[in-house]
């Protein structure tokens, strides 16, 4: 499913024309306008709603994206990893109102930055302990840690003995201002957006970078079966404890990077249900494709505003309907995973692979 | 010393209700091979329907009654409409497939009945206490915990003596053999979730009993998962013995290490003991060690 056809006519010469990322120039073509459209004309077009709509899209996708390394490359499946999403954001929430920041630093407008840095180590470390026993255990009883994970971090740890800290009570305030980026206050949802975009673009790239070198390779190895990866001469722990990391980076990141979006952090913003969620992210995307998450998280998000969007008018004469959208999204949710397991266990980028390539090769499919 | 036997008894009472939605978790396990997340929501729908019932009047005997009978339906069209499609898929799908399934349950579980904490009201169980020499239990937990055994005594002679039960035993044992001697698999797979389905109510109603009824108390339904991982997937008595042992532990922690990490230690301890004793034991205690070949 990973390979694109090439069009009628289009030879490489070399490997390096074979293995290079955009490969015709129909492709580099697409590529640019879509950054322009990412860049240009949606901050143009969209009002703040739709914006902070994109924002939701693009957190989720950054969270899914670990997920995704993990389930659909490494095959280690999670269902914690709001856990480390939880990390990253606490641990950048603290840094940046309990530190003491040299002045410089502070001046600079680096707080935020070094902090979504250091919240993204600490998230991937939390995420290499409780893949520590993924060197043992493996399928149901991986899921099972992982759960532990979620249970352990957030509703224990976390809203336990972190939101303490500061004697802040169960929230934790960012006050307007605090969010800085150099010169940008991050305040508005335009400005979310931008930085939004420049993540996802940046973490799409690695993850994409790091699939197509020997750590990627190693990482599908495991997936496909893990004793043959061994024999092959693959330090199999090594490599599912490298994976741990890098999901729990990324995650740290998403966590870190959504606080700018919020006005207060508290446990209830990473519930078991967001973990679970993020899986069924990337199940309704596709599983092993990074066309999947991105496809998968707008699908999700985009989905449950138009529920919501529909559920509005009908809440003029069901007024229970609007009390209880939460629930409904729930169910809907339920419902959506089953159907999409049942009727397209692989994802909607199998649809969007099957159609590029009848572009690409039209008029003459063989 | 009083403080140990109490919290001793109490979390043998309460693992018996936990060994009863285990049962019915292994059951499915043993019989389809389906890794069931969504027990817990299925112990919630269970103690809904009872206290719907109850609380319209029906005596709460002729309630759970009515509750075995929709739970029975239930369990058969979830395995019909969702899972049977199912069967051969990897594990990921059948298993994030009933992670949709207690997402559909709660969320309309949630509509129906609200978040608001519910009760069995009047009380089903006098709350008077009951001394047995030093120690002193709370009616509820006795006598959910004799109904708990009942039940389990029931199941398992369901399963050693009737057509049905062999039938279900011998599907779990080997599919092929079983196919081959005219048990209908598919059948046999329904039977499976619906007695699953009435366990987890069972479960549920007798939970609700205790601290009343919300959202939370699937929750309770969660820890199942360290219950079957304690005493094996696919061994009915090692989830027997693994439910007391979580229910004892569990009451352990809140009676003892509350005072020194206080909080929600109750509530997190089985899942913590769980991760540590996966990476000592995985298969459990009596569960079935998988050799793996390339």
């Amino acid at each position: 499913m990973s390979t694109t056809f090439l069009p009628c006519g289009e030879y490489h010469e070399s490997y390096r024309e074979d293995h290079a990322w955009w490969q015709t120039k129909f492709i580099k073509a697409k590529m640019a306008l879509l950054m322009l459209v990412l860049f240009v004309g949606i901050p143009l077009v969209a009002d703040s709603y739709w914006l902070s709509v994109c924002n939701q899209i693009g957190y989720t996708a950054l969270g899914a994206l670990g997920v995704q390394l993990l389930i659909g490359f490494c095959g280690q499946v999670t269902l914690g990893h709001a856990a480390f999403l939880a990390v990253g954001a606490y641990t950048s929430t603290l840094l940046i109102l309990e530190f003491p920041w040299p002045k410089v630093l502070m001046d600079w407008g680096l707080a935020y930055p070094v902090s979504i840095f250091v919240a993204a180590i600490a998230a991937g470390i939390w995420c290499v302990l409780f893949g520590l026993p993924s060197a043992k255990v493996k399928g149901f009883y991986l899921i099972l840690t992982t759960m532990a994970a979620q249970f352990i971090t957030v509703d224990f740890v976390i809203t336990q003995y972190i939101s303490q800290i500061g004697g802040r009570g169960q929230a934790f305030s960012l006050p307007p201002g605090t969010i800085r980026i150099g010169p940008w206050v991050i305040d508005s949802d335009l400005k979310v957006y931008f930085m939004m975009i420049v993540l996802v673009i940046l973490f799409t790239a690695v993850v994409v970078n790091l699939l197509r070198s020997r750590v990627g390779r190693a990482w599908v190895a495991i997936r496909d079966n893990d004793i043959s990866a061994e024999v092959m001469g693959i330090h199999v722990v090594r490599y599912k404890l490298f994976a741990f990391f890098v999901a729990g980076f990324i995650g740290g990141v998403a966590g870190a990077f959504w606080i700018s979006n919020l006005a207060a952090i508290s446990p209830e913003h990473f519930p078991w249900f967001w973990s679970l969620w993020l899986v069924g992210v990337i199940l309704i995307g596709g599983v092993g494709s990074i066309h999947g998450t991105i496809f998968g998280s707008i699908f999700m998000v985009v989905v449950m505003e138009l529920l919501q969007m529909a559920v509005l008018p009908l809440a003029a004469s069901y007024p229970k309907l609007l009390m209880d959208f939460l629930f409904i999204k729930e169910a809907a949710f339920g419902l959506a995973i089953c159907a999409f397991m049942i009727f397209e266990p692989n994802g909607l980028a199998y649809r969007w692979w099957q159609a590029k390539n009848y572009f690409n090769l039209w008029p003459f499919s063989y | 010393m009083d403080l140990f036997l109490m919290t001793l008894a109490t979390g043998i009472m309460v693992g018996g209700i936990y060994a009863l939605v285990a049962l019915g978790w292994v059951l499915i396990y043993k019989c389809s091979g389906v890794l069931n997340l969504a027990m817990g929501e299925m112990t919630l729908i269970g103690a809904y329907v009872s206290l719907s019932f109850y609380s319209m009047g029906v005596p709460f005997l002729l309630s759970m009654l009515f509750m075995l009978i929709i739970g029975f339906i239930l369990g058969i069209l979830t395995e019909r409409i969702f899972l049977d499609r199912l069967i051969g898929e990897p594990v990921l799908t059948v298993i994030m497939v009933t992670v949709g399934l207690s997402f559909f349950f709660k969320g309309t579980l949630e509509f129906i009945w609200g978040t608001d904490t519910r009760t069995f009201s009047p009380p089903v169980f006098s709350i008077e206490p009951i001394h047995i020499g030093p120690v002193v239990i709370g009616q509820v937990y006795l006598w959910s915990f004799l109904a708990a055994l009942v039940l389990l005594v029931v199941f398992v002679s369901f399963f050693k003596y009737t057509r049905w039960g062999l039938a279900m035993q011998a599907t779990a044992d080997d599919e092929m053999a079983a196919l081959s001697l005219g048990v209908s698999a598919r059948y046999v797979y329904a039977a499976a979730w619906a007695i699953a389905f009435m366990a987890a109510g069972v479960g549920g109603t007798l939970l609700g009993n205790i601290n009343g009824l919300n959202i939370s108390v699937g929750y309770l339904g969660l820890l199942v998962l360290p219950v079957v991982v304690l005493g094996g997937l696919n061994s009915v008595p090692g989830a027997i013995l693994g439910g007391v042992i979580i229910g004892v532990l569990q009451n352990f922690c809140g009676a003892y290490l509350d005072k020194y990490f206080p909080g929600g230690v109750k509530e997190i301890a089985p899942f913590a003991f769980m991760a540590v004793f996966l990476l000592w034991k995985p298969y459990g205690i009596w569960g079935w060690e998988r050799i793996e070949r390339v």
